[in-house]
């Protein structure tokens, strides 16, 4: 069984009257351990089926399915619970609550489990991955004095925190330096064989979505397989 | 370093992001419940005086001279000094009156203090001991027996206790000489200033000629009606047939104390409404900033699997915060205000009694749930956008 099998996907949007396909009858199947890229122009709907895959946007058609279990057939606890347990997000922009320090940013997530972890062993886990990101003396800054780079880190690290199958990133890389681009690379390639999760990032990056095991195209809301 | 990190850890912390907006509401909050709780407490004091007074005189109608119900009531509720007086025969006719059990009279001397006697302006009663269930109840809990001649009590707030805080001292009063054995505990009446002496002295301060009393002069009776009778018509009847009299009833002593204060109570009211309206519009502007402000977090959240139960508990989190430190700094601003300003008011320094704690923690509690209450009313709409905030539109930015 494909750890994410997606079934003739379509989301439409009404614009100005008229009717938008933002993803047009998407198919495919990626299985469990894959680190995937799907590459697209700005608007060929690459973020909205990311949307739609992590369980924040529900398809106007079609059917998204998680280890088998069709993720919108979920309620809406269910569903915000399938998003805790099973997805990390990477997003395109500098997404820490500014009001927490880092390690607190990364707390966050914890608190929404249904089952909450021991205090000291999510603490715990917090510390281990900011010392992966390199970070671990930045635990009590806030994120308004860290680097736009070390911000992402900690974004990343935070996507782990919960222990996700199904890693999502969205341009994680589209705002920073070439060097800092190539160290986040990096940072996704190394949980990718450390924790065996799922990646799948979308990118308008050749050069970065190459560096993926298997690629994949969008265009005008419809997939292709490269 | 944290360990845990928990909502009100979270709420704390979106608060402190914005000092100075948090303190204007919490501010405005404050106001509000002071005007609250400055007006229960006012309210309170006085009502909770008349109350007892009507209660602690232990009669069911007060007799006194046509037109001098205003200065009986001055002197039994507000302290003041006021003297009237009727013939004493009217005792005997109101105690004839069907429907009246059992009567009592007092009379009310105004001394002037320098010119009769060693204490400054007050009020001293003569009572009928024989007769008495005014005074008697509290005069047997302290000496356990009757007042001789020449002797006299003084109530707890009277210029002599105040003066001298002991008894056994001697005063002169209308150019006698008085032998203070006793004071009374606080009855919650304006018989707390008052010096108490047996009616059998008043011949002697007739003859000395310090007091414009005519012998043979009574200012009040207090009378008891048999069980089951109506009061109000019992006081009917004695209007009726001693026309040289007005009576009140138990329940209509301070009649027209309660209605200004039934005034005031409308004024403080309307202001606490009025300053309800801008609280609850302050609190909607300032949540409305937060939610648009957050908006972008709240999607972030709802990503990482936070469910919308979570965000509203954070989200109301933050506005009980705010309501319950506003409130809680309303409750101290008005109860310090009711403290200061209760020399200020003529009436809750004439008419008032202090209030118990468990009052006291009553109007607390009431400034509390109103000061959350309105803070919360105003975050509602502000709340409910919050609740609907779809992450998908938030993460793309549109």
């Amino acid at each position: 069984m494909p750890r994410l099998a997606v079934e003739q996907v379509t989301k439409t949007f009404g614009v100005n009257g008229a009717c938008l396909r933002a993803v047009d009858g998407v198919s495919f199947e990626i299985e469990a351990g894959e680190f995937v890229s799907i590459i697209g122009h700005s608007g060929s709907g690459k973020t909205t089926l990311l949307s739609i895959l992590g369980g924040l946007s529900r398809p106007s058609s079609g059917r998204v399915l998680f280890d088998g279990l069709d993720v919108y057939g979920l309620d809406g606890d269910a569903l915000s619970e399938y998003r805790c347990e099973k997805i990390g997000f990477v997003f395109q922009f500098a997404s820490l609550l500014p009001a927490l320090t880092a390690m607190e940013n990364l707390l966050l997530p914890g608190g929404f489990r249904p089952a909450r972890p021991p205090a000291g062993e999510a603490a715990e886990k917090a510390l281990e991955l900011l010392g992966l990101m390199g970070l671990r003396d930045k635990a009590d800054v806030l994120p308004s004095r860290l680097s736009g780079g070390q911000q992402r880190r900690i974004a990343i690290a935070r996507a782990f925190m919960n222990d996700p199958s199904l890693i999502l990133a969205d341009e994680p890389t589209g705002d920073l330096d070439e060097e800092t681009e190539a160290e986040v690379m990096g940072v996704f390639r190394a949980m990718n064989e450390r924790s065996g999760a799922t990646f799948l990032m979308v990118t308008h990056n050749t050069e970065l979505a190459r560096q993926a095991g298997r690629r994949m195209k969008m265009h005008r809301g419809a997939m292709l397989e490269l | 370093m944290p360990k845990e990190f928990t909502l009100l850890s979270h709420a704390l912390r979106n608060l402190g992001r914005r000092p100075t907006r948090a303190a204007i509401l919490v501010l405005a909050i404050g106001l509000l419940v002071a005007v609250l709780v400055f007006g229960l407490s006012f309210v309170r004091r006085v009502d909770s005086s008349i109350r007892a007074t009507s209660e602690r005189l232990g009669a069911d109608l007060l007799v006194v001279p046509t037109g001098s119900r205003g200065a009986a009531e001055d002197v039994l509720l507000e302290h003041r000094v006021k003297t009237f007086y009727m013939d004493r025969s009217i005792v005997e006719r109101v105690r004839r009156t069907p429907g009246v059990a059992r009567v009592t009279s007092q009379t009310y001397l105004a001394t002037i203090g320098g010119a009769c006697c060693d204490v400054p302006d007050t009020i001293v009663v003569a009572f009928d001991q024989e007769s008495d269930f005014v005074v008697r109840p509290w005069l047997e809990k302290k000496i356990g027996r009757k007042l001789g001649k020449g002797e006299a009590v003084v109530g707890s707030e009277s210029a002599f206790n105040i003066r001298l805080g002991l008894t056994e001292v001697d005063g002169v009063l209308f150019g006698n000489l008085f032998h203070i054995v006793g004071v009374l505990e606080k009855t919650g009446t304006g018989l707390d200033t008052a010096i108490f002496i047996d009616e059998g002295n008043i011949e002697d301060i007739i003859r000395n000629g310090k007091v414009s009393l005519r012998p043979g002069s009574v200012s009040v009776v207090f009378a008891k009606v048999e069980e089951g009778r109506d009061p109000a018509r019992v006081a009917a009847a004695i209007e009726d047939t001693i026309i040289e009299t007005d009576t009140v009833a138990r329940r209509d002593i301070g009649k027209n104390v309660a209605h200004a204060l039934g005034d005031i109570s409308r004024m403080f009211l309307a202001t606490f409404a009025v300053a309800s309206l801008l609280a609850a519009f302050l609190a909607w502007a300032v949540f409305s900033g937060v939610a648009n402000e957050r908006a972008r977090e709240i999607g972030l959240m709802r990503a990482m699997g936070a469910k919308e139960s979570h965000v509203t508990r954070l989200f109301l989190l933050e506005v009980l915060l705010i309501g319950a430190a506003g409130s809680a700094v309303g409750m101290l601003a008005g109860t310090a205000l009711s403290f200061l300003l209760a020399s200020g008011f003529t009436i809750l320094k004439n008419v008032s009694t202090d209030l118990g704690v468990v009052e006291r923690l009553g109007i607390g509690a009431a400034g509390l749930l109103a000061g959350t209450g309105v803070c919360l009313f105003g975050a509602l709409a502000p709340l409910r956008r919050t609740r609907s905030t779809e992450p998908l539109v938030v993460l793309k930015g549109d």
